[in-house]
């Protein structure tokens, strides 16, 4: 008998095990469309039509960052609540609720968008992960977005439930790290989906089930924005977490401050909001000085990843030491690299610090001229959320799997090769997106060919450019492959008795080194109300006296099957009333 | 709270370079003069532009000795006008706003990048010292032809500039014994006056007409031919104002001898 | 053996950015290095490494730092 996770909590596991077997479902599909756009746009192969290609983007977009990420954070965010509170849920049958809710709803989602690739429907979402009004959606499509956020509503009340019900047994003991982390970045969470619900429920979905005839397509944006910005820092959390609490103790050391740690989350939970705005730095109908104070709060945003960055590579040095480890640089000898859970997270820590300066060039309001939208910010959060985030979570599953299904890992040579090739592929497709983006190639496009004019590159070619990010989305996809390997051969495995026991890193500082005042959960969520309301309620108050709450009459533009039609008629009525009235036999020469 | 020395240097460094960013980034606004694309225009409503008075009529236009505006509307899946031309050593705004979806307006490899929304209209105002081709492309995804969706922007030389527009209204077919009118619409887009001569050429016979046209306005004038001179039958025109030149031909018919409600060109 | 095989293969995974980088950085400083020079480059940083890492350090052999 070991002291695996699903020793100790057999019913949690099972959630658990549920939540990460639906978020590799996601990730596979996802993985798939990646690699078909990434072909298509690069032009070495392309077997679809162009017009597809968007819903393929959006169906890789949606399954990996809503589905893939976020099933797989509540699966560790059940284990970190239930491991460091050392009690269960507290009725499996509510989780296995919220969990369902999840479920369902991106299903709906997800068959939203892949109805699209079919006539046999009118249902089609090709809207991308950001939908932006006036492109229309199924209402099927934000129904399942809906119920996919309750959902996690639900587990975070879940998570909170567990916590109250260990406060009143314990009430003079500090928050345990993990859950102190859930519970903070839960709170940022509840904050950051009102804009999203706001937008879908009061627009979106009424605007797509024809209760309403218009939105205003700016007030839909900026609330989206007020979800979109913040929900990379719930990606992107769990991560953090996984690089406080578990790589410390994979790299066989203590966690270096447990004060610190807590300080951090703070700051994501007060900052991550306010900030959505700087996704917006170059729309019409936003002021200036909005844009000024959302550029000054993200820029303040680095701290807390800066602060990570320092106490991660010092929880590193202290393992690496405690291990044998010796010079200034020699330490480095002394990791575990032999460890796919290591040198998977450390590999992903290091292309998040790249990431980093490439963010800091988006922050900067009017730098953000030259990148806005081009093929520059998709390098940027391939790095991110497609690595620091998906490679941590890819990286840390081999250390969980075991844990939840009572198994040993398949292979820990594929395991390893896994993590090293998404290091490699990655590096070679973000790099040429990053410079592609500098060259003002844009993102999300099916052909960045076009007829007029071609993009200059400054080194090598843009054909070499594209070469690159299709031998980095190859790469990338057989990482995925080894990864599934990995999993399903896991799966199969025998049960295990002689799996390491559950738990995560101590710490050297610990917190009763914190103020008490870092505990205070209210405190803090107050100032991130008032820091949002700040931020939010003049940018909000000026476009809906601009452009009203309902905006201007605008044509929907539904993407359904036959969207194409659609698109002709509008060019039709948009060319008719261009050439209206006395124009007619303008001849408009310009010498 | 108990924070080791380097982690407090650390601390210091990371706030520094935070504040340096933040100074960086001011100094571009106020010092360079980076203006971000803001609210400080109106808003307009986007199924009504074609009776917009900029937007009616998407064109570029003098308004200074060296300085245009530019009025650009994006639509699925073009840009009007297009291509947009320019003069070198130019000062030009932009007013850029969407007829349907939001699109984005980006002069490739410059950092001419704005969102063109349903309802707003985005300024920004860019200064070219010379002559090249861009290609503009949209950048933000907005339908299925969004990788169709591209513009041309021509700097051209100072010389090879111009601002006006010709437009020609003539009957394709009169009786005889009617009059052809033969209408020809100047429009000046620049700030000075334009002083022109229209010339038409019908059959044997050549018009010549003066025309003015104030800086930022259109005139017309009306040609009258007399049908009897020129006889039945079809014949050539040509209508030439400096370097516009339009050609066509005039059909002369007798209704009688033919079983056609002709005279009209509408259709 | 100076380093374990899965730190080798770390330090050769490491190449890969590094050399695609250089290509970048040294543009700027006009040395433009075609696909196949960056390649054969690269190749040469492998070997090197493997020659550093696998040559006989006094007659230690390998200490490979599993877990």
């Amino acid at each position: 008998m070991s002291n695996a996770y699903i020793d100790e909590f057999p019913a949690e596991a099972r959630i658990v095990r549920a939540a990460f077997y639906s978020s590799f479902l996601a990730l596979a599909l996802g993985g798939v469309f990646g690699i078909i756009q990434t072909l298509h746009r690069t032009d070495f192969l392309r077997f679809m039509d162009s017009v597809d290609y968007y819903t393929v983007l959006t169906a890789h977009g949606v399954f990996l960052v809503i589905s893939f990420t976020i099933f797989f954070l509540v699966g560790i965010f059940t284990w970190a609540i239930t491991t460091s509170l050392d009690r269960g849920l507290e009725d499996i049958r509510f989780s296995w609720g919220w969990y369902s809710l999840m479920a369902v709803g991106i299903t709906l989602t997800g068959v939203a968008i892949l109805a699209g690739f079919t006539d046999a429907t009118d249902i089609s979402a090709s809207v991308l992960f950001t939908f932006y009004a006036p492109l229309q959606a199924h209402p099927m499509f934000y129904l399942g977005l809906v119920l996919f956020v309750v959902g996690t509503w639900l587990a975070g009340a879940d998570w909170f439930r567990s916590w109250l019900a260990w406060k009143a047994e314990n009430p003079d003991e500090r928050i345990p790290l993990p859950t102190f982390m859930v519970l903070t970045t839960m709170l940022m969470w509840y904050i950051a989906t009102l804009g999203v619900a706001v937008a879908i429920l009061a627009f979106l979905l009424p605007w797509s089930l024809g209760w309403i005839d218009t939105v205003n397509p700016l007030l839909t944006r900026t609330l989206f924005w007020f979800f979109g910005h913040p929900v990379v820092y719930f990606w992107l959390m769990p991560a953090y977490m996984m690089w406080y609490v578990m790589l410390p103790k994979i790299s066989g050391g203590k966690l270096f401050s447990d004060p610190l740690a807590r300080v951090v989350f703070v700051l994501f939970l007060v900052l991550s909001v306010p900030t959505g705005i700087h996704h917006q730095y170059l729309d019409p109908g936003i002021a200036e000085g909005f844009k000024f104070i959302a550029m000054t709060n993200t820029m303040f945003l680095l701290l807390p990843s800066l602060l990570t960055a320092f106490t991660v590579v010092a929880s590193m040095e202290h393992g690496a030491r405690q291990r044998g480890g010796e010079g200034y640089l020699g330490w480095l000898k002394a990791l575990p690299w032999r460890d796919p859970v290591f040198t998977g997270m450390a590999l992903a820590g290091l292309m998040f610090a790249a990431a980093g300066f490439s963010g800091m060039i988006n922050a900067g309001m009017n730098i953000n001229y030259l990148v806005h939208n081009t093929f520059w910010v998709v390098g940027h959060f391939h790095l991110t959320v497609g690595t620091a985030v998906a490679l941590t979570f890819m990286a840390v599953t081999y250390w969980f799997l075991p844990q939840v299904t009572g198994r040993a890992l398949w292979n820990r040579s594929v395991a390893l090769g896994q993590v090293v090739l998404w290091f490699i592929g990655m590096t070679f497709m973000s790099n040429a997106m990053h410079r592609g983006g500098l060259l003002g190639i844009p993102r999300r496009t099916a052909e960045p060919q076009y007829e007029g004019f071609e993009f200059e590159a400054a080194v090598g070619s843009v054909a070499e450019l594209d070469a690159q990010i299709a031998l980095g989305g190859v790469l990338l996809t057989l990482s995925l492959v080894l990864f599934f390997a990995n999993v399903i051969g896991t799966a199969l495995n025998g049960k295990s008795d002689s799996l390491p026991a559950n738990g995560y890193a101590e710490t050297l500082s610990g917190p009763e080194d914190a103020p008490l005042v870092l505990d205070n959960l209210k405190l803090w969520t107050a100032i991130a109300v008032v820091l949002v309301i700040f931020a939010y309620t003049f940018p909000l108050l000026s476009i809906i006296e601009r452009g009203g709450l309902f905006g201007p009459e605008v044509i929907p533009f539904p993407l359904t099957l036959e969207s194409v039609t659609t698109v002709g008629i509008a060019l039709e009525t948009a060319a008719t009333e261009t050439v209206d009235g006395a124009t007619l036999a303008l001849v408009g020469v310009i010498r | 709270m108990n924070i080791h020395t380097y982690e407090k240097l650390w601390l210091v460094a990371a706030m520094l370079l935070i504040v340096t960013f933040i100074a960086t980034i001011t100094y571009g606004s106020v010092g360079l003069g980076i203006a971000m694309v803001g609210d400080q225009q109106p808003t307009v409503e986007p199924t009504e532009l074609s009776d917009d008075e900029r937007f009616g009529d998407p064109r570029v236009e003098q308004v200074g000795e060296n300085e245009y505006e530019a009025y650009v509307v994006a639509q699925t899946f073009r840009y009007q006008p297009d291509p947009i031309e320019v003069p070198e050593d130019s000062q030009v705004t932009f007013y850029v706003t969407a007829r349907d979806v939001i699109h984005s307006f980006s002069i490739v490899g410059t950092n001419v990048n704005t969102m063109a929304i349903p309802g707003e209209i985005a300024e920004m105002t860019v200064e070219f010292d010379e002559v090249g081709e861009y290609g503009v492309v949209c950048n933000e995804y907005c339908g299925p032809g969004h990788h169709d969706m591209e513009g041309e922007l021509h700097v051209v030389p100072a010389e090879e500039f111009d601002l006006v527009d010709h437009s020609v209204d003539t009957p394709t077919e009169v009786e005889p014994d009617d009059e052809a009118e033969f209408t020809v619409e100047v429009r000046n887009r620049q700030l000075d006056d334009l002083e022109t001569t229209v010339v038409l050429e019908v059959g044997d016979e050549t018009f010549e007409e003066e025309l003015v046209v104030a800086g930022g306005e259109t005139a017309e004038t009306t040609i009258v031919v007399d049908t009897a001179d020129l006889g039945e039958g079809d014949h050539d025109w040509t209508i030439t104002v400096d370097e516009f030149e339009e050609a066509g031909t005039l059909s002369v018919v007798d209704p009688d001898a033919e079983d056609d409600d002709g005279g009209d060109d509408d259709e | 053996m100076r380093i374990s095989k899965a730190a080798l293969l770390v330090v050769i995974a490491f190449t890969v950015p590094i050399l695609v980088e250089l290509r970048t950085v040294l543009a700027w400083v006009n040395v433009e290095l075609t696909v196949l020079e960056s390649v054969t480059l690269g190749v040469a940083m492998i070997l090197a490494i493997l020659v550093w890492a696998l040559w006989p350090e006094n007659g230690e052999s390998g200490h490979s730092s599993t877990r």
